[in-house]
C-alpha cells in the first residue's frame, strides 16, 4: 500500500490535530527518568568499557527497555517525549526573574519530576544520589565552585552545551544505516588507533540502536493492527512495513523519509536525555525535496504529511522540547535560489498547524522569489500566528567564509537553537558555552571592583586598573581603557570555566550523534576534548549589554565635557541607584542614545562591538579553536539586567539590558529608518557566532489589501532596506519580528478566550516561538515592552 | 554655512510624499492655526516644552520651576536657558536643534538605500519656507545628488515659485478659500496662497493640494462647494486633492508648550469625507488618499 493511496490530505490534517491535542493533554514527562534509571542500572555492567562503548551499550539498552506506544492518530511511530524533562524555565509560569542564579545545577532536573505512587520520592532521590557521584557531575560542580565569585552576580556565566547541533541525516535517509555501518566497518579495517577503533565500534552499536527502535515500533504496529479496525489496521501495517525499511535501508518516498528522520531524531535525543535542547534539522525543504519528488502527491497532501513531522516536535502540555529549528529557503554557494516545492509545502504545514514548536527560520537572499515573500504575509499579519525568523544568505556566506568555513560547506549552514549559524553535520560550536555581561563589568569597573547591589568585591579595584582612587575625574577620563582591561580579566576567567564545563561534559560521549557529525570520517567522538571530531569546532560566547555600555560611555563623555566637576557625583549616584540625584540621572538620560543614527554614540557601539568581538575571538577553547562572538541574549537581558546596578546611561539598577544588539527599550525613538541606520554600522563580519535583533512592528503600517501584498510590502519596507543595502559594508544577517501592538497583547492577556480560543497565541521570543499564554508574567511583559513601537515607526 | 532649525526628523511611508521618506520638520511658522498638530514649531526660535512628571526645579537657576510647573514669565527674559544648555533633562527641552545643510546631507547620503518605493526627503514644518535661504540650499544639494524632494507648505511665501524646480512633490495646505475667514482664524490671508497655487497648478509637475476639514471653519457642505469651485478652475493635469480629517494629535503638545488648546469640535457636525471626495471627483478633480 502506498501512503498517498491510504491517506487523503483531510485525514492527515485531522490526525495531526488529534495528535497535537493528545500531546498537549500530557502534564507528566517521565520517560527521561526511566532513561536515567536504565543508565543507572547498567552503569556497573559497562564500567570496564571505554566511555564511548559504554554510552553506546547504554543507548542500546534504553531503546530496548523503553515502554513504547503508538497513538491511534499516529501516522508515524516515534516521540521525543522520553528525552525531555519539564525544565525550560521561561515557559514555566512560576518563573521569576529574581530567582535566576549564576549557577547551573545539573541535578536540578530531579526537581522537575513530581512524586507519585510510581515515581516515588525514594526512587527519585536514589537517581539523584547516583548521578551526583558521576565524574560529569563532580567535575562540573568543581568548575562552578571555582567561578562562583564571578558568576554569582553574573559578570559572566558558563555552561556545558548539550543539544545545539545540526546533525546531517541525509546520508542515512539516502542510503540507510546499513550503508553507514559498512562505512564504519571499512574504517575499522584500516584503523590502528585503539581509541578510534573503540569510537567506531561505539558508533556502529549506537546506529544499531536506531534499527532496534524501529524494529520494536514495527512489532508494536503489527500487534496493534491485529485488533484494529480495517482502515487503522492498514495504516498500522503501512507503518510496520515502513519501519522494516527505514532507517535501516534507504528511504524510497517522502513517507519513508519522514519516518526515518523521526526515528533518528528520537535516538539522537534519547542519547542526550534529559537535556537535548535546541537540536535543529537544517534546511528541511532541501532534505525532503528529493523524496517529495518521488511521490505523486500534491502540495496540500504533502503539507498535511509534514504536519505530522511538526507535531513530533511538540512535547507535553507546554511543548517542552524548545528551540528546535527547521529552515527553508536560501541560495547555493553559486548564488542560485534553492527554494523548491517542498519549501511551500512546509510553510503550509507550519501555518495550518501554528504549534509552539518547532521553530521556523527562513533564509533570504537578493534572488528570493517574490512568491516566497508573499507567502510570509499570512504568517506576519495574522495575529497569534507564528512568524519565521529571517536570515540573510548574502551576508551570512561572507561572515562564515571569514570565519573559515569552506565555500562548498557554506550553503549547508543552518541555525542551531535560536540564531547561531552552524554547518550541518560538520560543526560542533558549543554555542551557549559562555555568557559575558559587559554591563556588569562596567558597573564593577566604575565601583572599584565592588558590586553596587551587594557591596561584594568581585572585580579588580581602581588601583589594579590604573585608575586613581582619589580622583573621580581620572576614573571617568580613563574609564573606557579600564573597562577593556577589566574585560580581559573576566574573559580569561570565563574561558577557563567554560572549557572546564566542556571537559566535564566530555565524560558523556555521544557516539550516535557523532556518527551524524562527521565521526565516521574522523573516528573521534564530537565531545572529545583532546582530539577534534568534527570538521568545524568552536565555543560560543553570548555577549550582553552592548547598548547599555555604549550609551553609558556616551553619557560619561557628555558629563566630562559639560560638567567635569560632577565626576565624583556620578560615581556616588551610581552606588545609590541615583537616589536623591534625579537631576544627574536625567542629564545622563538625555545624552545621545544608540539606535537613533547619532554618530556620537553609534560609533562607540561599533567600536565596542568590534573590540569585544576581537577579544572573544582571540580566546581558545579546549581544542585551541576560537570562541565565537554572539551578540544575543535569549531573555537573559532580563535575567542579567537584574544583577546589574545603576549605569551611567541613566538606567536604574536591576532594569533590563538591551536585547541582543538592539537599542535599549524606549531609547530609539526616531523610527525604523534611523534604527536601521544605527544597526547597519555594526561589524557584522565579526559576529561569527550570530546575534539577536528584534523589530516589533505595528500592523497598521501595512494597509495593503491582501496578505500576499502585505508580505511583499514587508520585504520592501523592512527586509530589503535592512538586509540588502547597496553599499559594500557587511549587512545585518538576522531578524525576528512580532507584528503586533502592546494594546493587542494586553487584550489577549485580559481575555484569552476571545483572542485565543484554543489556548494558543504564538509570539516570538528571541529565537523561538512561544505560546504567549504559557509564559511567566515577567516574560510576557518583556515581550510587550520590547515591541517598542516608537523604534520601528516606518 | 547655512543652518536649519529642525524640530523633528523621522520617517514616513507614503504619507508626506511618495514612498518611504526621511522627513525633516522645520522650526517656525507664520500662521497660528488653532488645530495645529505641531504647535511647538510656531515660534521662530523654538519653544520650551515640558513634561510635568519629570520637571525638576534644580535645572533652572532662575527659579522658574516650582511645584512641577514652569513660570514662563521668567523664561521670556532668560537668554542663558541653562535648563536646556547646561542641565539637559527630561522635564524641559527646546523644540528645535540647529543643523548645517552639510550635516543633513551626510545623513541623507547614509540613508539613501532606505528611500524605497519612490521615496526621498520631505521638508515640512512648521512652515519650511520661513527658513527660505537654507531651505533652498538644502533642496539644491538634494537635487544635485538626485534625491527625490517634497515640501509641505502653507503657500504663503511669495517666492515659493522660485523653489518649484527643486521640488518633485509640492504639498500645499489650503486653509480656506476665503481670504477674510483665513485671516481671521489662522492670522494670514490667502491671496498669496491662491496665487502660488494657481502658478503651481500651471507650472509644477506634481501638486498635492491638502485641505484639512475643520468643523466649524471650512467643512460645511457650502464650504465644500466653494472649494470644489475654486479648484475646478485650476489646470488639473498635475494637480491632486487630498482631504484630511481633523484630529487632536497636537493637544498634548499645546499643553507642553504652555498654551491652551481651544479647539472644541464635539458639538460640530463631522464632515463626511468620503462624500466630499465624491464631489471633488464629480468635478473632474483627482483625489488621493495617502
Amino acid at each position: 500500500m502506498k501512503w498517498h493511496q491510504l491517506y487523503q490530505a483531510a485525514t492527515l490534517d485531522t490526525k495531526a490535530d488529534a495528535l497535537f491535542e493528545h500531546e498537549r493533554s500530557l502534564s507528566r514527562l517521565d520517560g527521561w527518568f526511566l532513561v536515567q534509571e536504565s543508565r543507572m542500572r547498567s552503569a556497573a555492567l559497562y564500567q570496564n568499557l571505554g566511555p564511548e562503548l559504554a554510552a553506546a551499550e547504554m543507548l542500546l539498552r534504553v531503546v530496548a527497555e523503553l515502554p513504547l506506544t503508538i497513538h491511534d492518530a499516529a501516522v508515524f511511530a516515534g516521540t521525543q517525549r522520553d528525552a525531555f524533562a519539564r525544565t525550560y524555565a521561561l515557559i514555566n509560569p512560576t518563573f521569576r526573574v529574581d530567582s535566576f542564579e549564576g549557577y547551573c545545577d545539573p541535578l536540578a532536573v530531579y526537581n522537575d519530576i513530581e512524586c507519585n505512587q510510581e515515581f516515588t520520592h525514594e526512587r527519585i532521590e536514589a537517581a539523584r544520589a547516583f548521578f551526583s557521584q558521576t565524574p560529569y557531575i563532580t567535575q562540573l560542580k568543581e568548575v562552578y565552585q571555582s567561578a562562583e565569585n564571578d558568576t554569582g552576580e553574573i559578570a559572566y556565566f558558563v555552561e556545558q552545551v548539550t543539544g545545539h547541533t545540526i546533525a546531517d541525516f541525509r546520508p542515512i535517509l539516502r542510503h540507510g544505516i546499513v550503508a553507514e555501518i559498512a562505512r564504519i566497518e571499512a574504517m575499522l579495517q584500516c584503523e590502528s588507533d585503539a581509541g578510534k577503533r573503540q569510537v567506531y565500534t561505539a558508533m556502529r552499536l549506537s546506529l544499531e540502536a536506531a534499527v532496534k527502535l524501529a524494529q520494536r515500533y514495527g512489532e508494536l504496529a503489527r500487534r496493534l493492527a491485529a485488533t484494529a479496525p480495517d482502515q487503522r489496521a492498514k495504516e498500522l501495517l503501512l507503518m510496520a512495513e515502513t519501519l522494516a525499511q527505514v532507517p535501516q535501508h534507504a528511504a524510497r518516498n517522502l513517507f519513508e523519509a519522514m519516518q526515518s528522520f523521526i526515528i533518528l531524531w528520537q535516538v539522537m535525543c534519547l542519547e542526550q536525555s534529559p537535556n537535548p535542547y535546541a537540536f535543529s534539522a537544517g534546511n528541511v525543504d532541501r532534505i525532503f525535496e528529493p523524496y517529495r519528488a518521488m511521490d505523486p502527491s500534491d502540495r496540500q497532501t504533502t503539507a498535511a504529511l509534514f504536519r505530522h513531522l511538526l507535531t513530533f516536535f511538540n512535547i507535553g502540555d507546554r511543548s517542552w522540547a524548545i528551540s528546535q529549528n527547521l529552515m527553508v529557503g536560501g541560495r547555493s554557494a553559486a548564488g542560485c535560489d534553492l527554494t523548491n516545492e517542498t519549501t511551500y509545502a512546509v510553510l503550509d504545514a507550519f501555518f495550518r498547524s501554528n504549534y509552539p514548536q518547532p521553530i521556523l527560520s527562513v533564509k533570504l537572499h537578493t534572488g528570493t522569489p517574490q512568491a516566497l515573500h508573499q507567502e510570509f504575509g499570512k504568517f506576519l499579519f495574522t495575529p497569534g500566528v507564528l512568524t519565521p525568523s529571517f536570515f540573510n544568505d548574502n551576508s551570512m556566506f561572507e561572515v562564515l567564509g571569514k570565519a573559515g568555513v569552506a565555500g562548498a560547506d557554506v550553503e549547508d549552514y543552518a541555525i542551531a537553537g535560536c540564531q547561531e549559524p552552524l554547518i550541518m553535520g560538520k560543526d560542533n560550536a558549543n554555542t551557549t558555552n559562555s555568557w559575558l555581561n559587559l554591563a556588569k563589568i562596567l558597573e564593577l569597573t566604575l565601583a572599584d571592583g565592588r558590586s553596587t547591589l551587594t557591596g561584594k568585591q568581585i572585580g579588580l579595584g581602581y588601583a589594579g586598573l590604573g585608575l586613581d582612587p582619589a580622583d573621580p575625574l581620572h576614573v571617568l577620563t580613563h574609564i573606557e581603557a579600564a573597562f577593556y582591561e577589566h574585560l580581559e580579566h573576566f574573559v580569561a576567567r570565563m574561558v577557563t570555566a567554560a572549557n572546564g564545563c566542556s571537559r566535564a561534559l566530555s565524560n558523556l560521549p555521544v557516539p550516535f550523534l557523532s556518527a551524524l557529525m562527521g565521526g565516521i570520517d574522523s573516528g573521534i567522538d564530537m565531545r572529545d576534548c583532546r582530539r577534534q571530531g568534527t570538521r568545524y569546532h568552536g565555543s560560543g560566547c553570548l555577549i550582553h549589554g552592548l547598548s547599555v555600555v555604549a550609551d553609558s560611555f556616551a553619557a560619561i563623555r557628555a558629563l566630562r565635557a559639560a560638567r567635569p566637576g560632577d565626576a565624583g557625583r556620578l560615581l556616588a549616584a551610581l552606588r545609590q541607584d541615583f537616589a536623591g540625584d534625579e537631576p544627574l540621572r536625567q542629564f545622563l538620560a538625555c545624552a545621545p542614545k544608540y539606535g537613533n543614527n547619532l554618530p556620537a554614540v553609534d560609533d562607540i557601539a561599533c567600536e565596542l562591538a568590534t573590540r569585544v568581538s576581537a577579544l572573544v575571538a582571540r580566546q581558545q577553547n579546549y581544542l585551541g579553536n576560537p570562541f565565537r562572538p554572539d551578540f544575543s541574549s535569549p531573555s537573559t537581558h532580563l535575567l542579567y539586567g537584574y544583577w546589574v546596578g545603576a549605569t551611567p546611561d541613566g538606567r536604574h539598577a536591576r532594569e533590563m539590558l538591551g536585547y541582543g544588539l538592539d537599542p535599549l527599550c524606549g531609547e530609539a525613538t526616531s523610527g525604523l529608518g534611523f534604527r536601521t541606520l544605527s544597526i547597519q554600522k555594526l561589524p557584522f563580519h565579526d559576529m561569527s557566532g550570530g546575534y539577536a535583533s528584534h523589530f516589533g512592528v505595528d500592523p497598521k503600517h501595512f494597509p495593503q489589501a491582501t496578505l500576499e501584498e502585505k508580505g511583499a510590502a514587508f520585504n520592501e519596507c523592512v527586509i530589503k532596506p535592512l538586509f540588502f543595502p547597496p553599499h559594500d559594508a557587511a549587512s545585518p544577517f538576522y531578524l525576528y519580528v512580532n507584528v503586533n501592538t502592546p494594546e493587542t497583547l494586553r487584550k489577549v492577556l485580559a481575555n484569552p478566550k476571545k483572542y485565543a480560543p484554543n489556548g494558543i497565541y504564538i509570539m516570538r521570543i528571541h529565537g523561538t516561538f512561544v505560546n504567549f499564554l504559557d509564559l511567566s508574567p515577567a516574560i510576557q511583559n518583556d515581550i510587550i515592552k520590547r515591541l517598542d513601537p516608537e523604534s520601528t515607526r516606518p | 554655512m547655512k543652518k536649519l532649525k529642525v524640530i523633528q526628523k523621522g520617517w514616513h511611508l507614503g504619507q508626506d510624499g511618495p514612498g518611504h521618506r526621511l522627513v525633516y520638520h522645520l522650526q517656525g511658522c507664520n500662521l497660528v492655526c488653532p488645530w495645529c498638530a505641531n504647535p511647538e514649531a510656531v515660534a521662530v526660535n523654538g519653544a520650551l516644552m515640558i513634561r510635568r512628571d519629570r520637571l525638576l526645579s534644580e535645572v533652572c537657576p532662575h527659579g522658574a520651576i516650582h511645584d512641577q510647573a514652569l513660570d514662563r514669565s521668567v523664561c521670556s527674559s532668560c537668554e542663558a536657558r541653562e535648563c536646556v544648555t547646561r542641565y539637559p533633562n527630561e522635564g524641559i527641552r527646546l523644540s528645535c536643534t540647529e543643523h548645517a545643510v552639510s550635516e543633513l546631507m551626510d545623513e541623507v547620503r547614509a540613508a539613501r538605500h532606505l528611500f524605497h518605493s519612490g521615496g526621498g526627503v520631505t521638508l515640512s514644518g512648521g512652515e519650511p519656507t520661513l527658513q527660505f535661504a537654507a531651505l533652498g540650499a538644502l533642496l539644491e544639494a538634494l537635487k544635485a545628488e538626485g534625491v527625490d524632494t517634497a515640501i509641505e507648505t502653507n503657500g504663503t511665501h511669495p517666492d515659493l515659485p522660485r523653489l518649484f524646480p527643486l521640488i518633485d512633490t509640492l504639498m500645499l495646505d489650503l486653509k480656506h478659500y476665503d481670504d477674510a475667514k483665513a485671516r481671521a482664524t489662522v492670522g494670514h490671508g490667502n491671496t498669496t496662497v491662491l496665487a502660488n497655487l494657481a502658478r503651481a497648478a500651471a507650472e509644477h509637475g506634481r501638486v498635492w493640494l491638502r485641505i484639512t476639514l475643520i468643523p466649524g471653519f471650512n467643512s460645511s457642505p457650502a464650504d465644500l462647494a466653494q472649494f470644489v469651485s475654486l479648484v475646478s478652475t485650476l489646470p488639473q493635469q498635475h494637480l491632486s486633492v487630498e482631504l484630511l480629517a481633523y484630529h487632536e494629535y497636537g493637544r498634548v503638545k499645546w499643553e507642553q508648550c504652555g498654551m491652551n488648546y481651544n479647539m472644541n469640535v464635539a458639538a460640530m457636525p463631522t464632515p463626511n469625507v468620503v462624500e466630499y471626495e465624491r464631489q471633488f471627483r464629480a468635478a473632474g478633480i483627482n483625489v488621493i488618499n495617502t
